[in-house]
C-alpha cells in the first residue's frame, strides 16, 4: 500500500447515550475520510463529541450507528466496528490512543517499563522476556525517556515525560493509526513543543495517521493536514488546514477562529460573538443545530436541517448559506 | 509617576518550603508592583513559583511556605498595609481577602465545596462582606451568574457542583469572586480550563468589569496568547525569579531574555509559515531545591556564558522604557558584579 491511500473512512456515525429515558445524541451522522499518512485534526468547543467521535472509532464505545472502514496492513478492507473478536485482536493493535491526561492515564502501580510492556504481553504472549524487554527500551528512547528510570512509578515523571510514556505505549505496537485526544493540552507550552515536535519526527519516521483532537486551535492549525469542526455532536465543516481557517465557509468555524487569542498584543482581532448557550444535546434544536446562535440565520435555517456536502473540493460544509456568505477567517503570510 | 496610583507593591518576596529532602525555595526575590486599574501578567510554567507569588498576597499559603519579604498593599479602611506582617488569620486580613482581593482559583472541581450549592457559595462572599440580607445577597448573586454566562441561574443556583460542567464551574467560580468587586482581583489561570469561544467572552467579561469599577488585575497564566490580548505590562517567571519585564507591546515585539524568547517561540501562530519545526526550550525546569549559584536558566540556555552565569546571580536590570532583564547575555553585565 503506498502512502496516501484511504485508511480510514469513518461513515455516518451515531452515537446516542440513553439513561432515565432521555437519550442524547453525542455525536450525530459524522463521517470523513482519512488518508494515510495524514493529521486530521478535530476541534470544537466542550460537549461537542469530538472526544465521543475518537473514542468511537477506536471502539471504546459501540457507536449505535455507523461504520469505520478501515484498510488493513494487509490490503483488506474491514468495518472495524463490525468484526469479531478473532480479527479485532489482530487488527486492534493498529490503531491505538492517547489520552488527555498524562496524570490520570497512568497505572500509579505499575513501574513505567510495566505500563509500555503490558500491551505487548496481551497482544504477543509468547514473546521471549528478552525481546520484550529490548522493544520497551527502543520505544523509550525513541519518545525521549531516560532508559535507567523506567523501574520508577508514574508519579516520579513530570507532566510532560508521562506524556511520553503515553506515547510510548501507544507506540510500542506500531500502530498505523493514533487518536490523540487533548494529548498536549495539559503540558506547558515549552513541553508542549517539544512533545508536537515528536509527534511530528514520530509520523516522518513510522509513516504514522494520526486523528488529533484537540480545543487548541494553534496547535490544531500548525499540525493538522485537514481539519474537522463539530458542534453539538455534527461535523459541520470539513476542509485542508489553510482552506479552512483561511476561508471558514460555516458561520461556526468563523466564530471559533475569531475567539483564538493571538499571542501578539498588536494584534486585536475582533471577535464575532456567539449568542446564547450551546443548546442542550439531549433537545437540539430543529433545523440546523447552530441556527439559535447563528448572525447569518434565515426562515430556512430554523426549519430545514443542511447537508453536509463538498463545496469546494475537500472543503465540506453543512450550511444552507455557505455558498453566499463570505466569512472571514486568518490571514496567512504570503 | 504618582506614588498613590500603586495598589499593590511586592518587595523582595522569597517562598521557602521545607520539605523532607531539604529546603526549596519556590520563590527567590520577587519584585513587582500594580497600578490602579492595570492589569499585570504573570507568566511562567508549572513550578516557577507563579501561584505561591500570587496565594501569598492573600495570605492563604500552606504553613510549610515560609514567606518573607514585603506586600504592600493600599488597603481601603487600613491604609497601605503590609500584608505578609499580618496574622493570617486575623481580622484585618479578612477584612481584605475576598472583598479587596479576590481570586479566581486554577481548578474548579477543587475550589468549590461539593457539600454546599452554587449558590450557597457565591452568597458566602456577599453575607460576609456586603449585606446580610439573603434575598438581596441571591440577587447579587444571580446578577453576577447571569454576567459570566450561566444559562438559566435561578436554577443552577441551587444546583450542586458536581452538576456542573467544568467549564460552568470555572464560571461560578469567577461569578464568586467577582461579586464584591474587589480592588485587586488575582486571575490564576482563570480560563486555562476553558473553550475559545468562552474564554474569549470571559477575557471580555474581565476586562469590562475592570473598566467599570477600576479594578486591578493579577492574570497568572502560561498562555501567551491570553496574555497578550489581557495584559498592560508582562512579567515574566523562572524558577522563582522575575527573568524580564516589560510593557505587553514591548515584550512580544521585542523579546530579550531567552527563556521568553523560547516561549514565545514555542508558540505556533496562526497564518505564519509553518516551519517544519516548533522551537522548544531543551530540558526541564529543575527542582528548586539546593539550587546552585548563579542563573536558573542556565542549564538550558543557548546563550550562556560559562564563568559567569553559573557564577553570578543575574538581577533586573532596566534597559529602556520600563523593559527589564535579568539576563547577563543580554545586558552584557550592565549592573551586574560579574565584572
Amino acid at each position: 500500500m503506498s502512502k496516501g491511500d484511504q485508511i480510514l473512512d469513518v461513515r455516518n456515525i451515531h452515537m446516542r447515550f440513553s439513561s432515565k429515558g432521555i437519550t442524547v445524541k453525542a455525536v450525530t451522522d459524522v463521517s470523513f475520510p482519512v488518508h494515510e499518512g495524514e493529521t486530521i485534526g478535530i476541534v470544537g468547543e466542550s460537549g461537542c463529541g469530538k472526544t465521543t467521535l475518537g473514542r468511537c472509532i477506536v471502539r471504546a464505545y459501540e457507536p449505535s450507528e455507523g461504520s469505520v472502514m478501515y484498510t488493513t496492513s494487509e490490503g483488506e478492507l474491514i468495518d472495524f466496528l463490525k468484526i469479531d473478536k478473532q480479527t479485532m485482536k489482530k487488527v486492534r493493535k493498529e490503531i491505538q490512543m492517547i489520552f488527555q491526561d498524562p496524570y490520570s492515564s497512568l497505572d500509579p502501580r505499575m513501574t513505567v517499563f510495566d505500563i509500555i510492556k503490558e500491551p505487548i504481553v496481551a497482544n504477543y504472549p509468547k514473546m521471549p522476556k528478552a525481546e520484550i524487554e529490548q522493544k520497551v527500551m527502543d520505544i523509550a528512547a525513541k519518545v525521549g525517556l531516560n532508559t535507567s528510570y523506567l523501574k520508577r512509578y508514574p508519579h516520579a515523571f513530570s507532566g510532560g515525560q508521562r506524556q511520553r510514556i503515553g506515547i510510548a505505549r501507544a507506540l510500542v505496537l506500531n500502530p498505523r493509526i493514533i487518536v490523540c485526544d487533548e494529548a498536549v493540552s495539559a503540558l506547558d507550552v515549552s513541553i508542549q513543543a517539544q512533545v508536537i515536535n515528536l509527534l511530528h519526527d514520530l509520523q516522518k519516521e513510522f509513516g504514522l495517521t494520526y486523528l488529533f483532537i484537540s480545543h487548541d486551535l494553534s496547535v490544531v492549525e500548525y499540525i493538522s493536514d485537514k481539519v474537522g469542526v463539530m458542534y453539538l455532536g455534527k461535523m459541520v465543516e470539513f476542509a485542508p488546514t489553510k482552506n479552512l481557517f483561511e476561508h471558514p465557509m460555516h458561520p461556526y468555524t468563523e466564530s471559533l477562529l475569531s475567539a483564538v487569542p493571538i499571542a501578539d498584543p498588536t494584534v486585536q482581532n475582533e471577535r464575532i460573538p456567539l449568542e446564547g448557550e450551546i443548546p442542550n444535546p439531549a433537545n437540539p434544536p430543529s433545523g440546523c443545530f447552530f441556527h439559535t446562535r447563528c448572525r447569518y440565520c434565515t426562515e430556512k435555517c430554523k426549519n430545514a436541517v443542511p447537508e453536509y456536502v463538498e463545496m469546494e473540493p475537500e472543503h465540506y460544509v453543512a450550511c444552507h448559506r455557505a455558498q453566499e456568505l463570505k466569512l472571514r477567517g486568518f490571514k496567512y503570510d504570503e | 509617576m504618582n506614588q498613590n496610583d500603586t495598589i499593590i507593591e511586592v518587595k523582595d518576596l522569597k517562598i521557602n518550603i521545607k520539605i523532607d529532602e531539604g529546603t526549596l525555595t519556590a520563590v527567590r526575590g520577587v519584585n513587582f508592583e500594580i497600578k490602579k486599574g492595570e492589569t499585570l501578567g504573570l507568566v511562567g510554567e508549572s513550578g516557577c513559583g507563579k501561584s505561591l507569588t500570587s496565594k501569598a498576597i492573600l495570605g492563604i499559603n500552606d504553613k510549610k511556605c515560609k514567606a518573607e519579604g514585603e506586600i504592600i498593599f493600599d488597603a481601603d479602611d487600613l491604609g497601605k498595609v503590609n500584608l505578609l506582617a499580618l496574622n493570617p488569620r486575623g481580622k484585618e486580613i479578612r477584612s481584605v481577602r475576598g472583598k479587596q482581593i479576590s481570586m479566581i482559583f486554577q481548578e474548579p472541581m477543587v475550589a468549590f465545596s461539593p457539600m454546599y450549592t452554587i449558590g450557597n457559595q457565591i452568597n458566602e462572599a456577599t453575607l460576609l462582606h456586603i449585606t446580610k440580607d439573603k434575598k438581596k445577597a441571591k440577587e447579587i448573586s444571580l446578577e453576577v451568574m447571569r454576567k459570566v454566562g450561566i444559562a438559566n441561574a435561578e436554577k443552577r443556583y441551587d444546583q450542586y457542583p458536581h452538576e456542573f460542567s467544568g467549564g460552568m464551574l470555572q464560571r461560578a467560580l469567577i461569578a464568586m469572586a467577582l461579586v464584591c468587586n474587589p480592588k485587586l482581583l488575582i486571575a490564576d489561570e482563570p480560563t486555562t480550563a476553558l473553550d475559545v469561544t468562552i474564554q474569549a467572552q470571559i477575557l471580555e467579561l474581565m476586562k469590562e468589569l475592570q473598566k467599570d469599577f477600576g479594578m486591578s488585575i493579577l492574570f497568572i497564566t502560561h498562555d501567551l496568547g491570553t496574555v497578550a490580548k489581557m495584559c498592560d505590562r508582562v512579567a515574566v517567571m523562572y524558577l522563582g525569579k522575575i527573568v524580564e519585564s516589560a510593557p505587553a507591546v514591548e515584550i512580544y515585539k521585542n523579546p530579550q531574555h531567552p527563556y521568553t524568547q523560547g516561549l514565545i517561540g514555542s508558540v505556533h501562530k496562526i497564518g505564519t509559515k509553518t516551519q517544519e519545526r516548533l522551537f522548544s526550550i531543551e530540558g526541564t525546569v529543575p527542582l528548586a531545591l539546593n539550587l546552585p549559584a548563579g542563573c536558573g536558566f542556565y542549564d538550558r540556555c543557548h546563550k550562556r556564558i560559562e564563568g559567569v552565569c553559573n557564577v553570578y546571580a543575574p538581577e533586573l536590570v532596566e534597559v529602556g522604557g520600563e523593559h527589564k532583564i535579568a539576563c547577563f547575555a543580554c545586558t552584557g553585565c550592565k549592573g551586574g558584579e560579574c565584572k
